[in-house]
Parts: structure tokens; C-alpha cells; sequence
């Protein structure tokens, strides 16, 4: 409990509140909306062209949804690198397989918890883009 | 090659935030699906309001433009339902899952893979998909005040009071 007390972090209305000028100046300057599920698709076709280019090429989908580095892709890559710049300039930076409620109810088992997070992400994943999220 | 670089500065920015604020966290995440830790819904509603704000006053002012995606409601309700089932397995959403790998916690890769997978799969589907469950219900761009036929002021004001109201009774419940 003393390491929870501890491991609070910022207000959750006051970085929402920033994360939302952050999204209104990227609007403004760039034009830009914040999104990160295309990002997938584009890097799926990225994947899917070093395998075959043709294929890729004629997939309706991937005609919609161009596989290429864009602003997207960059900022989902950008999430990344500022969370680690935030985890390690708050010491709260941690290696770690099992989530801590995951393990108090499912346990230790990191092959488990590897099966069920793949799982998820393929049916998270289809449902957002089924929903255009 | 500009906008590559303002979609990094952007993501670090956000990023950061979301570590910062500790929503990136499978525990958080969960805590949120089973309504006993409200974290990351207060995050969200406040970026909300202050992107709707801000957002709407600029297009008041003419300087940027609304992207509205259209409302298909086959796809909306059942890509929603599929996406809550799977993010209750994994934990993280897509933009949350590259956060979570940022701070550590490298279950999210996982789950990266499995959404490159589900992104990948969803490609195959889709000329079937495009013609059956993504006609249903098709209302095109559509945004509140339009289909009211209000001003958009009125909308904010009333989103406003009732996330104000939401985060009060959270504070109150300890939640």
C-alpha cells in the first residue's frame, strides 16, 4: 500500500485537461486529430508488403488505408518515447510481464497472460476498425 | 516530412501525459471496465472538454475544420461491442498499448501483435464487411447540434455540466 501512496502520479483532470490543449493546438496547427488504429492497419500492410508486394497492392483495403510512415504513425511511435521519458524521469519505469491485478486473479503464468493480451489485441483491434475508431 | 516530426512532438507530448497521470496501466484500465477506479474516464472527459472547447471555438473563428467520421451504426454498435471485448482481454487500446510498452510493462507487446494480426484480418474482411454490416444504418456525417438543429454552444454547455456532475459523484465515492 505504501508504494501505491506513493506511486500516485499527476492529477488525472489536470493532464487530461493538457492532453487536451495539446489536441487543440494540433488541430490548429497542423490540422491534425488524434487517432491511433490506423496506425495498425498501415503497419500490417508494411509488414504484409515485404511478403508480398503484389497482393498488398490490390487488397481494396490497403487501397483505402495507404501502408506508409505518416503523421499517425510517428505519433503512436511518439507515445512510446514520451511514456518512457515520463516512467524514467519518475523512477516508476518497470519491467514487467503480469500486470498486478491480472496476477492476483489469474496468477504468474506469463504464457497465459501472453495468449489472452494476443487474443484481445487481434479482436480489439478488428472491432475498432469494424467501428472506424 | 514536417508533419512527421509534429506527429512525434505531438505523440511525446500525449505520452507523456498519460504516464504521468498513470492511465496507461493495464490495473487502471481494467479498474475503469469494472467501475472501481475512475482514472482514466476522469482523463478522458477532461481532454474531452478542452478539445471540444477549444476546437469549436477555432472553428468559430475560422481557422480549422471539424473531421467528422460518418455514423454507421452497424459498424459503430458491433465494432464497438467486438473492440470492448477484446480490450477487456487485453487491457490496453491501441495508442495505450504503446505507452504501457514505453513505461515497461512489455505484456503490450503482445497485444501490439495481436492488433497488427486483427488489423491484417480486418483487411481480408472488408470487401465483404463493406458490403453488409458497414450499410446498416448509414446516416453519413453527422454531429448533434446538425441533427437538433441547435447551436453547438448549447451541446458543449450541456457535455459540460454532465462530466462535472460525473467527476463530483467519482470524488465522492472515492472511485
Amino acid at each position: 500500500m505504501g508504494s501505491n501512496m506513493k506511486d500516485r502520479g499527476w492529477s488525472p483532470y489536470l493532464a487530461g485537461a493538457l492532453t487536451g490543449l495539446v489536441m487543440v493546438l494540433s488541430v490548429w496547427i497542423t490540422g491534425k486529430y488524434f487517432g491511433a488504429s490506423t496506425t495498425f492497419v498501415r503497419s500490417a500492410g508494411l509488414l504484409e508488403k515485404i511478403f508480398s508486394a503484389e497482393r498488398v497492392a490490390q487488397m481494396e483495403y490497403f487501397i483505402k488505408v495507404v501502408p506508409k510512415i505518416d503523421w499517425q504513425w510517428m505519433f503512436v511511435a511518439g507515445i512510446l518515447v514520451g511514456s518512457f521519458i515520463a516512467a524514467k524521469t519518475s523512477a516508476t519505469f518497470r519491467w514487467q510481464a503480469i500486470p498486478g491485478m491480472w496476477q492476483s486473479r489469474f496468477g504468474t503464468d506469463p504464457t497465459k497472460r501472453g495468449v489472452i493480451a494476443f487474443v484481445g489485441g487481434l479482436v480489439a483491434m478488428f472491432g475498432a476498425r469494424l467501428a472506424d475508431g | 516530412m514536417i508533419s512527421l516530426i509534429y506527429g512525434l512532438i505531438t505523440g511525446v507530448l500525449f505520452g507523456f501525459f498519460l504516464q504521468k497521470a498513470r492511465v496507461i496501466r493495464y490495473d487502471k484500465q481494467l479498474g475503469a471496465l469494472r467501475l472501481i477506479d475512475m482514472t482514466i474516464v476522469k482523463f478522458m472527459l477532461s481532454s474531452v472538454i478542452v478539445g471540444m472547447v477549444g476546437v469549436y471555438l477555432l472553428m468559430d473563428l475560422g481557422l480549422v475544420k471539424l473531421n467528422i467520421k460518418s455514423t454507421v451504426l452497424g459498424g459503430n454498435i458491433i465494432g464497438g461491442l467486438i473492440f470492448g471485448l477484446g480490450w477487456g482481454l487485453l487491457g490496453y487500446c491501441p495508442g495505450t498499448s504503446a505507452g504501457a510498452l514505453g513505461e515497461g510493462r512489455w505484456d503490450a507487446l503482445w497485444g501490439i501483435l495481436g492488433m497488427l494480426f486483427g488489423a491484417a484480418l480486418f483487411a481480408e474482411a472488408y470487401p465483404a464487411l463493406k458490403k453488409t454490416v458497414l450499410t446498416w444504418g448509414d446516416f453519413g456525417k453527422i454531429t448533434f447540434p446538425q441533427i437538433l438543429g441547435i447551436n453547438h454552444w448549447i451541446i458543449i454547455l450541456l457535455f459540460v455540466i454532465g462530466a462535472v456532475a460525473l467527476f463530483v459523484w467519482f470524488e465522492k465515492k472515492s472511485i
